[in-house]
């Protein structure tokens, strides 16, 4: 961390749980102004189960999360509203309204908190919509466009007001590897063209070391490493090891028992 | 035998969670129609899809029960020499009972089922956590058009649901059983009192809200579904949405009765 | 955010500085929609410019359009920093004439 930039988001102590479930086990993150932060994790390690935490849409057990001096655990609703106008969030899979056009989609957070010019609404919409190579399909229904055509619709929206700070849940999921490229570099001229802090979840190895400033590693609602790119390349523990190198997990096998659930059952 | 009376107490608690957290989600939904900005072009797009929508049917099954009523009764009446009172009969029944109840389950059948859905629906999407996200209150902007909606268009299609019946029961009386279309229309006046068309539209109100509330809520906690989820969870709530708030609309149909008749 | 009129030869000069957003676009947009609407050309002076967003550049766009339906023109000089950056992520810099600086200007 330089002396420049300042602490946006700091989680700190966070435990959550889904009833009796503990997922995420004394997390301890903290995302700087202007940086790009990849949440790294396979499946079921609690990656989205922190997203959902930062967003606000889950209390945690324990713990805190700071926007500045704003705790989002015990903030007033309209701080936690004041503090989601300056967030936008792109869901998994785009997370469009059905009914809404998806000229409508994008334009449904001018419409509800500013009291800009209908001309004015227009064409920021549309200068989002080139920025993610959907010009032509303003007035398309959410149903008639593609899983990756969702994802940079929800995305669109989500940068529709400048946010200062963007979460994206899995970009690459479904895309094919072009447009995973071209969002990527997308994410990149979003953050130094409008300063933007980006957290992205996800698990595409590829993406995050081209996109990440730190990469925070979770294993088991664990918070394993956070570190830059060479230093995530570096570390030792065998469960990152693995991660990088795409190795499955091994189990040891026990023969026996091995034979027995595969006749379990049998006469 | 513990393990029975364990799953008895777990049913047991879910049901009162449940009931807890719709008693919660109507108090959100009723709270959040005072919240600026206000959706008027969603609530007309709503009316027009729950009360323009469900005239057809409403009308269709209006006649047909009316003439259905008539029949009945005049095989009763005719041995008492009673069949001057059709009319009384006709429109009485109507408008206590079969108008608000028949209304009920023809919107239960074509909204309650739909609307479950499409709520169902935007939280398996994610839609509702985009607009908490958004800062846009899904109450305000989702639920409460739909609440409105209800409560001014099915007070309104009970009144056609009656007026066709009434029709219908002089259709069938007066060009098939040669009564008199004066003396139909004369016990009408006679009988049918304030107190009644009060039952009629109190009956109807407090259906629409049992009809939306249930409806949306069952859409809008799918995910806390047991052991299902995706199309199935969808298909499932919508289920139980309609069984549940026919049977609830029933029951309430019993106590506004008890104490309005 | 600020802004004052001025005079270049025969343009009216628009110049901003701080930080043009959604609190403030609109009455940049009252301004630059009243020039234009006098038949005055304007050159927007983006040296002093901190930052604009999309609301800020959404008013430009319809300005240059007005401008270019009245034949008139809309110059913008001075852009650096992160507004020029908005200028080319939009690809707006291929659209907007864009001058280095105010004095460039000579007719």
């Amino acid at each position: 961390m330089t002396e420049q930039s300042q602490i946006l988001i700091d989680v700190n102590n966070l435990d959550s749980a889904y009833g009796d479930r503990q997922v995420l086990h004394d997390i301890n993150l903290q995302v700087e102004q202007g940086e790009i932060l990849v949440i790294m994790g396979g499946s079921g390690s609690g990656k989205s189960t922190l997203l959902r935490n930062m967003l606000g849409l889950m209390k945690p057990r324990t713990g805190s999360i700071e926007f500045g001096d704003i705790n989002i655990c015990h903030a007033t609703k309209a701080e936690i509203s004041k503090l989601r106008r300056s967030m936008g969030v792109a869901f998994q899979g785009g997370a469009l309204l059905s009914s809404l056009s998806v000229g409508d989609n994008i334009k449904l957070p001018l419409r509800q908190h500013t009291d800009l010019d209908e001309n004015t609404i227009s064409i920021m919409t549309r200068l989002k919509l080139e920025l993610m190579n959907l010009a032509d399909h303003e007035d398309l229904m959410p149903s008639e466009l593609s899983g990756g055509m969702l994802k940079r619709a929800g995305l669109a929206r989500a940068v529709i007001m400048d946010p200062k700070i963007l979460f994206f849940d899995e970009p690459s999921a479904g895309l094919d590897p072009v447009t995973s490229v071209e969002l990527d570099q997308l994410i990149l001229n979003l953050r130094s063209a409008m300063n933007m802090t980006i957290i992205v979840v996800t698990h595409e190895l590829e993406s995050a070391f081209t996109i990440a400033d730190r990469i925070a590693v979770l294993f088991d609602g664990e918070l394993v490493i956070t570190g830059t790119v060479d230093e995530i390349k570096a570390c030792t523990d065998e469960r990152v090891v693995n991660l990088i190198n795409r190795k499955p997990r091994k189990n040891q096998l026990d023969a026996d028992k091995y034979l027995s659930r595969l006749t379990k059952g049998a006469n | 035998m513990f393990a029975q009376i364990e799953k008895l107490g777990a049913s047991v608690i879910a049901s009162f969670d449940e009931l807890g957290r719709f008693g919660l989600f109507l108090n959100s939904v009723v709270w959040s129609i005072f919240s600026r900005p206000f959706g008027f072009n969603d609530l007309l797009k709503q009316i027009a899809f729950i009360g323009a929508g469900s005239m057809p049917i409403i009308l269709l099954s209006g006649l047909f029960t009316g003439m259905v009523l008539a029949l009945q009764f005049y095989a009763v009446m005719v041995d008492f020499g009673a069949v001057e009172l059709m009319g009384a009969a006709v429109s009485k029944s109507l408008i206590q009972e079969l108008g608000p109840v028949m209304t009920a389950l023809m919107v239960i059948a074509r909204v309650g089922s739909a609307t479950c859905a499409e709520i169902a629906i935007m939280r398996n999407e994610q839609q509702f956590d985009a607009l908490t996200c958004m800062a846009i209150s899904p109450y305000r902007y989702i639920m409460a058009p739909r609440l409105l909606a209800a409560i001014v268009s099915i007070p309104l299609l009970t009144a056609f649901y009656n007026l066709i019946g009434i029709f219908g029961g002089y259709v069938v009386g007066v060009y098939l059983k040669d009564l008199s279309g004066a003396v139909y229309m004369q016990t009408i006046l006679e009988t049918i009192t304030w107190a009644d068309l009060k039952m009629s539209f109190i009956k109807s109100v407090i259906f629409a809200v049992i009809i939306i509330w249930i409806a949306m809520g069952k859409g809008f906690f799918v995910h806390l579904e047991k052991g299902v989820s995706g199309a199935e969870a969808v298909g499932r709530v919508t289920t139980k949405a309609v069984v549940v708030s026919a049977i609830v609309m029933l029951f309430a149909d019993y106590i506004i009765s008890s104490f309005l008749i | 955010m600020s802004f004052d009129c001025s005079e270049h030869l025969h343009y009216k000069l628009l110049h901003l500085t701080g930080e043009v957003d959604l609190h403030n676009s609109s009455e940049v947009r009252r301004c630059l929609l009243d020039i234009l609407k006098q038949g005055k050309s304007v050159i927007v002076d983006f040296s002093d410019l901190k930052y604009i967003d999309s609301s800020g550049m959404a008013t430009l766009v319809e300005g240059l359009n007005i401008a270019n339906k009245n034949n008139l023109s809309l110059i913008i000089a001075g852009a650096n920093g992160a507004p020029l950056q908005v200028l080319e992520l939009t690809r707006l810099n291929q659209v907007f004439t864009i001058v280095d600086s105010v004095a460039d200007i000579k007719e």
